[in-house]
C-alpha cells in the first residue's frame, strides 16, 4: 500500500476540518476527492504535504510503511509526495530554472543519485517541456513571478513532470483553465500514470477534467470524513443531479 | 583622465581631486585596506565628471581584524551635464572599525548619477549622503544593500533638497539583520516650490533574523508643491513562511530554501548596478584577495 490514512484528526486555528477520516490508495490508483466547499478536501492533501495550517491531533497516516507525520515538508517531498498549490506563491529574484535544478538535485542527493549539472538539466527540461508545448521561457522568469493564473497552473505541472513523484496531489489544476489546457494538465497526468507504482489523489469540482484522467475511486467528503465512495460512474450521477440528490445536504446553506 | 594630487602615501589631510574627462571601459577602481591606511583625519576625494561622460567607479573598504580605529573619509560627486557615474562602494570591515563617509553631491543639467552600497560584515559605519538637485533633469539613485551580523551597527542618512524641475531621486535600502546588529535609515527629502514635476522615492525594506536584531526607518517628505510623483515605505518582517514552504513542498531543505529566500531579496539590490563590469566585480569579489 502507498498511503493509509487512518482516523485522522486536523484542526486549523482551533477548529476541526478532518474528524476521523481513514483513506488507503494502493499503487497505480487514482482517487477524486468531491464536497462541498469547506468540507475538507484541501485540508486532507495540504496535511499530507506537511502545511503549517494543519495541526494533527489524532490519527495515524502510513505512507510506503512509514510514519508519514514523523516527516518535514521537504523529506515528504523527496519520499515522492507532490501537492500542486492552488494558488501557487510568487517567489521574485528565484529563477524558475534554478529553483527547479535545486529542487530536482535535492531529490537526487536524497535517493544517493548523481546530481545534475547544468547542460543534463537543461537537456532534460528541453525534452519534457517539448512533448507538452509548454513554452520554455517560462524557465527563465522567476519563480511564478507576475505569471497569470494559466502560466502557474503549467508551471505546477512543470514540477510535476520533472520531479516524477509517487503520490501525485492535485488541488484544483482545473479551475481557471480553458478546455485545451485541462487536456494538456490530463495528457501530463496520464502520460506519468502509466507507471503503475504512481498514483493520484485529485480534488475536483467538476467532470471535464475526470472525463480525461478517469478515477478508480471517487470520495465524497462531508464534515470532515469521507461518506461516500464510487467509481467514476458517482462523479457522473453528482454532476447531473447535483449532492442532495445522491443524498448528500448542503452544508454551506 | 586625470588624477590630480592623488598621493596613497601622501593621502592624509590631502584634498584629492579625479577628473574623468574620457568615458571609463572599465571601472576605475580604488581599493582601501583600512589595516594600512593611517587615516586618523578626514579624507578628502572629489570626483568630478566632464560633461557629456559616462563613467564607472568602485570604491572598496575592507580590513581584517584591527585594534578599534576610527576612519573618516569624504566624498564629493560632481556630474557635469548630460553625464552619469555609476559608483559602487563595497564595505567589509572587521568589528572594532568604525567608518564613517560623508558625501556631497553635485549634479548639473541632465546629469545623472547611480550609487550603490554595499554593506557587509561587522563593525560601525555611518554614511551621511547630501543633495541639492539645483539643475533641471538631473537624476539621483542612491541604493543599498545593508547586511549585518554580530553587534555591528550601521546609519545610513540621507538629505535630498529638489530645488530644480523634473528631477528625480530614489533612495531605496535593503536591510539583512542577524545576530543583535542594528542599522538605521533617516531620509529626508524637501521638494520646495520651484521643482516642479520631481519625482521622489524612499524605500526601506527589513529582514530582521533574529529577535534581537533592530531597525530604526524613518523616511520623511516634505513637500511644496502638487505637481509631482512621490512615495515612500518602509517594511520590516522575516522571511516568507508561504514561500518557505513552497520551496520546501518541492523537496529543498528548509535551511536552503532560507538561502535562497535571502538571497532573491538582497540580489534586488544588485539587479539596480546598470554597468555590466561592476556587477561582475561584485559577483566575483573575494575579500581574501585584497587583504
Amino acid at each position: 500500500m502507498l498511503l493509509n490514512i487512518k482516523n485522522l484528526n486536523v484542526n486549523i486555528e482551533n477548529k476541526e476540518i478532518l474528524k476521523g477520516l481513514d483513506l488507503k490508495i494502493n499503487p497505480g490508483e487514482v482517487h477524486v476527492l468531491m464536497g462541498q466547499n469547506g468540507t475538507g478536501k484541501s485540508t486532507l492533501v495540504k496535511t499530507l504535504s506537511a502545511h503549517y495550517d494543519c495541526e494533527v491531533t489524532n490519527g495515524e497516516i502510513e505512507y510506503k510503511d512509514k510514519n508519514l507525520l514523523e516527516m518535514g515538508v521537504a523529506q515528504r517531498a523527496n519520499e515522492g509526495i507532490f501537492m500542486s498549490f492552488q494558488n501557487p506563491v510568487e517567489v521574485k529574484g528565484v529563477n524558475n530554472s534554478y529553483f527547479l535544478r535545486t529542487a530536482i538535485n535535492e531529490k537526487r542527493k536524497y535517493h544517493k543519485e548523481e546530481e545534475l549539472d547544468t547542460m543534463e538539466f537543461l537537456k532534460l527540461t528541453k525534452k519534457e517541456l517539448a512533448k507538452y508545448d509548454i513554452d520554455k521561457k517560462l524557465m527563465q522568469r522567476d519563480l511564478n513571478d507576475g505569471f497569470s493564473g494559466g502560466e502557474k497552473k503549467r508551471n505546477e505541472l512543470v514540477q510535476l513532470l520533472l520531479l516524477k513523484p509517487d503520490l501525485i496531489m492535485l488541488d484544483e489544476i482545473d479551475s481557471g483553465l480553458d478546455v485545451d489546457a485541462v487536456k494538456v494538465v490530463a495528457k501530463v497526468v496520464n502520460d506519468l500514470l502509466k507507471d503503475k507504482n504512481r498514483s493520484l489523489l485529485m480534488i475536483t469540482h467538476y467532470d471535464k477534467l475526470l472525463s480525461h484522467i478517469k478515477p478508480d475511486f471517487v470520495h465524497i467528503l462531508k464534515d470532515g470524513k469521507i461518506v461516500k465512495t464510487g467509481d467514476y460512474s458517482l462523479a457522473l450521477e453528482l454532476d447531473s443531479k447535483g449532492y442532495e440528490a445522491i443524498g448528500i445536504e448542503d452544508e454551506t446553506n | 583622465m586625470k588624477l590630480i594630487n592623488f598621493n596613497k602615501n601622501n593621502i592624509d589631510k590631502a584634498i584629492n581631486e579625479l577628473v574623468i574627462d574620457k568615458n571609463t571601459n572599465e571601472p576605475i577602481i580604488i581599493i582601501h585596506d583600512l589595516n594600512k591606511e593611517n587615516t586618523k583625519d578626514e579624507t578628502s576625494l572629489k570626483i568630478k565628471i566632464k560633461e557629456n561622460i559616462n563613467a564607472s567607479f568602485i570604491e572598496v573598504f575592507i580590513n581584517n581584524k584591527e585594534q578599534k580605529k576610527e576612519h573618516n573619509f569624504k566624498r564629493e560627486f560632481e556630474v557635469e551635464g548630460n553625464a552619469s557615474l555609476e559608483y559602487l562602494k563595497y564595505q567589509d570591515i572587521s568589528e572594532n572599525t568604525s567608518l564613517n563617509i560623508d558625501s556631497n553631491i553635485t549634479l548639473k543639467q541632465n546629469a545623472k548619477i547611480n550609487i550603490t552600497n554595499f554593506e557587509l560584515g561587522l563593525g560601525i559605519n555611518k554614511n551621511n549622503f547630501n543633495t541639492n538637485l539645483d539643475a533641471e533633469n538631473s537624476n539621483l539613485n542612491i541604493f543599498g544593500l545593508v547586511k549585518l551580523y554580530e553587534k555591528s551597527n550601521s546609519y545610513s542618512i540621507f538629505n535630498t533638497v529638489h530645488n530644480a524641475k523634473n528631477c528625480s531621486s530614489n533612495v531605496s535600502y535593503k536591510h539583512s539583520l542577524h545576530d543583535a546588529s542594528k542599522a538605521i535609515y533617516e531620509a529626508k527629502s524637501i521638494v520646495n516650490e520651484e521643482a516642479l514635476y520631481s519625482k521622489v522615492l524612499q524605500n526601506s525594506n527589513t529582514i530582521l533574523l533574529s529577535d534581537d536584531a533592530v531597525i530604526f526607518a524613518r523616511p520623511h517628505l516634505e513637500i511644496n508643491i502638487d505637481e509631482l510623483e512621490a512615495s515612500h515605505g518602509a517594511t520590516t518582517g522575516s522571511l516568507d513562511k508561504e514561500q518557505l514552504l513552497y520551496l520546501q513542498a518541492r523537496g529543498i531543505p528548509l535551511n536552503k530554501a532560507y538561502e535562497m529566500l535571502l538571497k532573491a531579496f538582497e540580489n534586488e539590490v544588485y539587479d539596480n548596478i546598470k554597468d555590466l563590469k561592476i556587477k561582475e566585480f561584485v559577483t566575483k569579489f573575494k575579500k581574501s584577495d585584497y587583504v
